[in-house]
C-alpha cells in the first residue's frame, strides 16, 4: 500500500485536514489538536507505524499558533510519517503523550521550559530542564528578544567589533575578485 | 645567562647585617607599632622567589571541560604532547589542585560550578581560561545562556586566545603562565579576596537563583 492510500484509509476514521508527500518514505499531513493523540494510540496499535522518532513544536507567531510535530516511524518499512497538529498560541496546551511512549517526558519537559507549552498529566512539568529559574518569556518563542535580553543581562567585554565574513574577506582578497566570483 | 641563572641559590640563611642569632630577627625588622612598615629581609625575597619557582613547576591541573576547547587538553594530556614534561599533574577534585583550567565558553548554570570549584581549592591557585569564549564570548556572543567575559566572575591568570587554541598554543600558554608565576604576578587568587564583595556582585548579577554560601570553603 503507498503511503497516500494509507492516509487516506485514515481519513475515514480521523479528519485529515491536509497532505502532502515530501518523499515516497515520508509523507506528511494536519490533523486537528484533538485527534493528534487519538490518532497517534491507532498507528500505534494497528499499524506498522510504532516507533516515536521525533516530537517537537514549532512557533506560527504570525498565524497565532504553535505546530506540534509527532515523527513517526516504520522501523520494518522504513517509511515516516509526520503528524502535525496546530495549537492556540495563547493558552498553549497540548495533550501529553507520556502513556503512549514514556520517552516523551523528557520531550514534554523540554517543550515546556522552551516554549512554555503546558502538557496536562506530564509528570515534570514545571521542573528546571536546562536553565535555572528562568522568569522571563521562554527563550525559543519568536517573541522573546535575545539580543536585548543579553545586553541587558549578562555585561560584555567593550571594544568587539563585529565584521561580516563578506566584508572581512573583500578587504582579504579585494572586492575586484569577490564581485568576480559572483 | 642561562635562564636558571635568574634564580639565586639559597645555601641556608644568609648574612643579615644586624642579626645577633640566626633564628631571630634585629628589632627593626619587628612590628613597631601602627603606621610602621616591617622592613623586607632579603632572604625573604629570596625565599619567595624560591617558594614561586617550586611552584611554577608543580601545577596540579584541575580541568573543567565547560565546552568544546577541552577536546585539545586529551592530546595535550596523553604521551603526544604530554604536559607532565613540564610538571604538571592532573588532579580528580579541586581540594588537591592549583590550577583550574576553564576550556571554553560557559554556561550561567556553570559558572555556578565554576565558582563553587574555584572556592574550594587551596591558595595559591590559577585560573588559565581557553578560547576565545573565555575573553569575549566568542561565538556564543548573542546567546542568553552563556557569560561573555570570564574575569568578571573568577580572577583569571592567562587568556589563551584561539577558536580553539591548538595544543601547542596551550603548552605556550601554560609556559608563560609558569613564568609569571615565577615572577611573583600571578596574584589573581589575592586578588579575589581582596575584592571579594566586587567579584560576588558581579557573580550574583547573571546568576539569579543564587544559593551558595558565603564562600566555599
Amino acid at each position: 500500500m503507498t503511503m497516500k492510500a494509507f492516509v487516506e484509509e485514515l481519513s475515514a476514521r480521523f479528519e485529515v485536514l491536509w497532505t502532502h508527500a515530501q518523499r515516497d518514505d515520508l509523507f506528511q499531513f494536519g490533523v486537528p489538536a484533538v485527534q493528534a493523540v487519538p490518532l497517534l494510540s491507532y498507528l500505534k496499535a494497528h499499524t506498522p507505524f510504532i516507533q516515536l522518532t521525533h516530537y517537537t513544536v514549532v512557533d506560527w507567531i504570525e498565524d497565532g499558533e504553535f505546530q506540534m510535530t509527532y515523527l513517526l516511524t516504520d522501523p520494518v518499512g522504513r517509511r515516516a510519517l509526520m503528524i502535525c497538529a496546530r495549537i492556540d498560541r495563547e493558552t498553549a496546551e497540548a495533550d501529553s503523550l507520556y502513556k503512549l511512549w514514556p520517552q516523551a517526558v523528557t520531550y514534554e519537559h523540554e517543550m515546556n521550559e522552551m516554549f512554555g507549552i503546558h502538557f496536562p498529566g506530564s509528570p515534570r512539568m514545571g521542573l528546571d530542564f536546562c536553565l535555572e529559574k528562568w522568569t522571563n518569556t521562554p527563550p525559543m518563542r519568536r517573541d522573546f528578544d535575545t539580543v536585548a535580553f543579553v545586553k541587558e543581562m549578562i555585561p560584555e567585554r567593550p571594544g568587539r567589533e563585529f565584521i561580516t565574513t563578506r566584508d572581512y574577506i573583500g578587504q582579504k582578497v579585494g572586492e575586484k575578485r569577490l564581485l568576480h566570483d559572483d | 645567562m642561562s635562564k636558571d641563572d635568574e634564580w639565586p641559590e639559597i645555601h641556608g640563611v644568609p648574612d643579615v647585617p644586624g642579626w645577633s642569632h640566626p633564628h631571630q630577627p634585629p628589632a627593626q625588622h619587628c612590628y613597631l607599632g601602627e603606621g610602621s612598615k616591617p622592613e623586607q629581609l632579603a632572604y625573604q625575597e629570596a625565599f619567595a622567589k624560591l617558594k614561586n619557582w617550586f611552584r611554577a613547576n608543580s601545577l596540579s591541573v584541575l580541568a573543567y571541560g565547560t565546552g568544546c576547547g577541552s577536546i585539545e587538553l586529551r592530546p595535550l594530556a596523553t604521551s603526544r604532547f604530554d604536559y607532565e614534561r613540564f610538571g604538571f599533574s592532573t588532579q580528580g577534585t579541586p581540594r588537591q589542585a592549583n590550577l583550574l583550567i576553564l576550556s571554553g565558553y560557559l554556561s550561567i548554570k556553570t559558572l555556578k560550578r565554576v565558582i563553587r570549584v574555584y572556592e574550594q581549592m587551596p591558595s595559591p591557585k590559577w585560573v588559565v581560561g581557553l578560547g576565545s569564549c573565555t575573553i569575549n564570548g566568542g561565538m556564543y556572543w548573542d546567546s542568553y545562556a552563556t557569560m561573555k567575559q570570564l574575569d568578571l566572575y573568577v580572577p583569571v591568570d592567562m587568556q589563551i586566545a584561539g577558536c580553539m587554541p591548538r595544543p601547542e598554543a596551550l603548552l605556550e600558554g601554560f609556559a608563560a603562565l609558569m613564568t609569571k608565576i615565577k615572577a611573583g604576578k600571578a596574584n589573581g587568587y589575592i586578588d579575589y579576596t581582596r575584592r571579594l564583595d566586587w567579584y560576588r556582585e558581579n557573580q550574583k548579577k547573571v546568576i539569579k537563583d543564587w544559593d551558595l554560601p558565603e564562600y566555599n570553603w
